[in-house]
């Protein structure tokens, strides 16, 4: 009995830092909310994916750097990402992509699916306010590649209840490669 | 590869020379047909071409790696590429910035293997040899026992250098030894790159780390277009004028098109399109005003060239530059282009959300990484002394714009590897680039004598200069 696991390791084995999760049911709802949101979007259903945006929404995919283990704190750029949006301008870009026919980065359309997982969610300080992180797992396969690109993700939202269902407040999408692998994101994380 | 009575190795040490020729037998200086303005397709994937290009342009001209304010303390470093080769940023104590390759002299390791970060010694963590932010040696563990050696002195064991120039902040480095300043390279071209690059006391910044992704195609896709293809806005670019950032859409399809109109100028394979400011206060102001009767000062003050965002940033601007860059300012300030032979600009006004015109500055490179893949790196700036709130709305607005997600870039980077896939084929591999749009020298009154100009509708005089540079480089350096 001596040989617990705090005995035998070579170091103090700190507790879990993580703070407690919401209950499980409005766990499920948000993650239908997520999958919501994926089916929308693979489902190339852009004009109807905008109701699930808060108006105030920020939409951010930092920049990332490989830095060495003491510096990762900053290996995610706070300021410049490879997209940053709010409402109006995502509105533009599914204006292009649905409206005008001459949208070329996604037309034909890429294939894509997000798979969406590891979802935690946890109450904020705000009332119907949630903070939830989700695995993505996204393939892109276009025109004649036999191919797919990856893109694999953690996806930090807020989310904000609207009634029955869920607005999308805040998404930050920490990709996990430093050197992005496919010619654009033309397509939404 | 080989021939029937040579080998590779021999192979190769022809196409180093001038006029070399393929192993299929094909002498490079045939891809090319100087009278018709035409460039075999082939060139766009062709494997032996590209260890060509690596020797012959990469490995001798001076190459774009960065921007100062990237490394601003010292100690600070970040690592980049030089054609395939990776190589170390890094601001010595003194404020120097020095470039090296970033391969241990001992056994080829990567001395960096993170991208950026501070350290004022450089430690290879295979067996240790330590270099400073200059490259040079400090030492190998075991300093007694001779670790490196007794063959050759510390000063020899440092890590290769390259030469290092700055010009307004952005960070230039070469190989070649015998290279002239960078100012050559440029050419006339350096008038206009001043205009961009210059014209405030406090000079540029990165607004962030810049991006990076992966192209399949061939480094020339993006290298040629940055030359000057005014053309593919037209279409490729389409959508633009269909959301109304482009101005008009009905004027696109008549014969005067306004972003098309204004002064190409090309030296040495650099090239920039000058847009027509007229056009521009047009489209984007519409305040009815007769643009072409004001005065430059007037112009200027309606119309300040991108990045210039308040009336001190105007004020530093007529201070640095000379009147006839002012001139060139307010009648079609540069905007779009290159740098032979990999960097692409763009500096673009961007209506607001609030109505007001902003502006970005986006500055790529396009690193080689095989006959049919490149790295995109995007780098967004502004002028240090804008003020922080607007820096902000640059900074989204660019992005919107340019890069990774751009509403506009992200249509090129789709384009390309098409073009490097259709050059595999049997067939496709024969095809050509055709730059038959000719316009010819026309420098309209006033402008100043600088480069080749062509003013009028962006036609294919500049990129044609991209590949006649290509040309001298590949064929008969």
């Amino acid at each position: 009995m001596s040989n617990t696991a705090e005995k035998i390791a070579p170091f103090e084995i700190p507790p879990i830092s993580l703070p407690k999760p919401t209950d499980s049911i409005t766990h499920y709802q948000i993650q239908q909310f997520l999958h919501l949101d994926a089916y929308l979007l693979d489902h190339h259903l852009l004009d109807q994916w905008l109701n699930i945006l808060a108006p105030d929404l920020r939409y951010f995919v930092p920049v990332r750097q490989t830095k060495e283990r003491k510096d990762r704190d900053s290996e995610f750029s706070t300021k410049l990402g490879h997209m940053d949006d709010n409402f109006q301008s995502i509105a533009l870009r599914v204006h292009r992509l649905v409206n005008t026919g001459t949208a070329w980065s996604e037309d034909p359309a890429s294939r894509v699916r997000r798979f969406v997982s590891n979802v935690s969610v946890w109450e904020t300080d705000v009332t119907g306010e949630y903070d939830v992180i989700s695995y993505l797992l996204l393939t892109r396969n276009r025109f004649y590649q036999e191919d797919y690109t990856l893109l694999s993700a953690e996806r930090h939202d807020r989310v904000r209840r609207k009634g029955e269902t869920f607005e999308l407040v805040r998404r930050e999408v920490r990709m996990d490669q430093s050197v992005l692998g496919m010619p654009n994101l033309a397509i939404f994380l | 590869m080989a021939t029937q009575n040579g080998n590779a190795n021999e192979d190769y040490a022809m196409l180093r020379k001038a006029n070399p020729v393929l192993s299929d037998g094909t002498p490079i200086a045939d891809l090319f047909n100087l009278e018709t303005r035409e460039v075999s397709l082939s060139t766009m994937y062709d494997p032996e071409l590209y260890r060509v290009e690596m020797d012959k342009i990469f490995a001798k001209v001076w190459l774009l790696l960065g921007h100062a304010t990237e490394i601003p303390k010292s100690g600070d470093y970040v690592v980049r590429h030089m054609g395939e080769d990776e190589v170390i940023v890094a601001r010595d104590r003194k404020g120097e910035i020095h470039v090296s390759l970033n391969v241990c002299p001992h056994r080829g390791m990567h001395v960096c293997t993170a991208e950026s970060g501070n350290a004022q010694v450089h430690k290879c963590i295979y067996h240790g040899w330590a270099f400073r932010p200059d490259g040079s040696f400090v030492g190998a563990p075991l300093e007694k026992e001779k670790m490196h050696g007794d063959i050759y002195p510390k000063e020899k064991l440092g890590l290769k250098k390259a030469r290092v120039q700055l010009f307004h902040g952005l960070i230039f480095a070469t190989w070649n030894e015998e290279a002239g300043p960078l100012e050559e390279q440029l050419g006339d071209m350096k008038f206009y790159y001043d205009i961009m690059f210059g014209k405030t006391h406090g000079g540029m910044e990165v607004l962030g780390p810049p991006q990076r992704l992966t192209i399949p195609a061939n480094w020339k896709t993006a290298g040629e277009q940055a030359a000057c293809d005014g053309f593919h806005t037209l279409t490729l670019h389409r959508s633009q004028f269909d959301i109304g950032n482009f101005g008009n859409i009905s004027d696109t399809m008549e014969e005067f098109v306004p972003i098309m109109q204004g002064v190409n100028v090309a030296d040495r394979g650099n090239a920039l399109r000058c847009i027509s400011a007229a056009t521009t206060f047009a489209s984007v102001i519409g305040s009815g005003e007769d643009f072409n009767k004001m005065s430059d000062d007037e112009r200027l003050a309606k119309l300040p060239p991108p990045g210039i965002v308040n009336a001190q940033l105007l004020a530093e601007m007529k201070e640095r530059l000379s009147p006839e860059q002012l001139h060139v300012c307010a009648v079609a300030p540069p905007q779009v282009g290159n740098m032979f032979p990999n960097v692409n600009l763009l500096f673009i006004y961007a209506p607001l959300p609030d109505g007001t015109l902003g502006s970005g500055y986006v500055v790529h490179t396009i690193n080689p990484r095989g006959p049919d893949k490149f790295q995109w790196i995007t780098w967004f700036l502004c002028e240090k002394d804008t003020p922080e709130e607007v820096k902000d709305i640059i900074r989204a607005v660019a992005v919107q714009t340019g890069g990774t997600s751009g509403l506009i870039e992200q249509d090129d980077s789709d384009t390309w590897p098409h073009m490097t896939e259709a050059a595999r084929g049997s067939w496709g591999r024969t095809e050509t680039l055709k730059y038959q749009a000719i316009g010819g020298v026309n420098r309209p009154e006033g402008w100043p004598d600088k480069a080749n100009v062509y003013a009028g509708l962006s036609k294919d005089d500049a990129q044609w200069h991209w590949w006649l540079q290509y040309h001298e480089l590949m064929v008969n350096k």
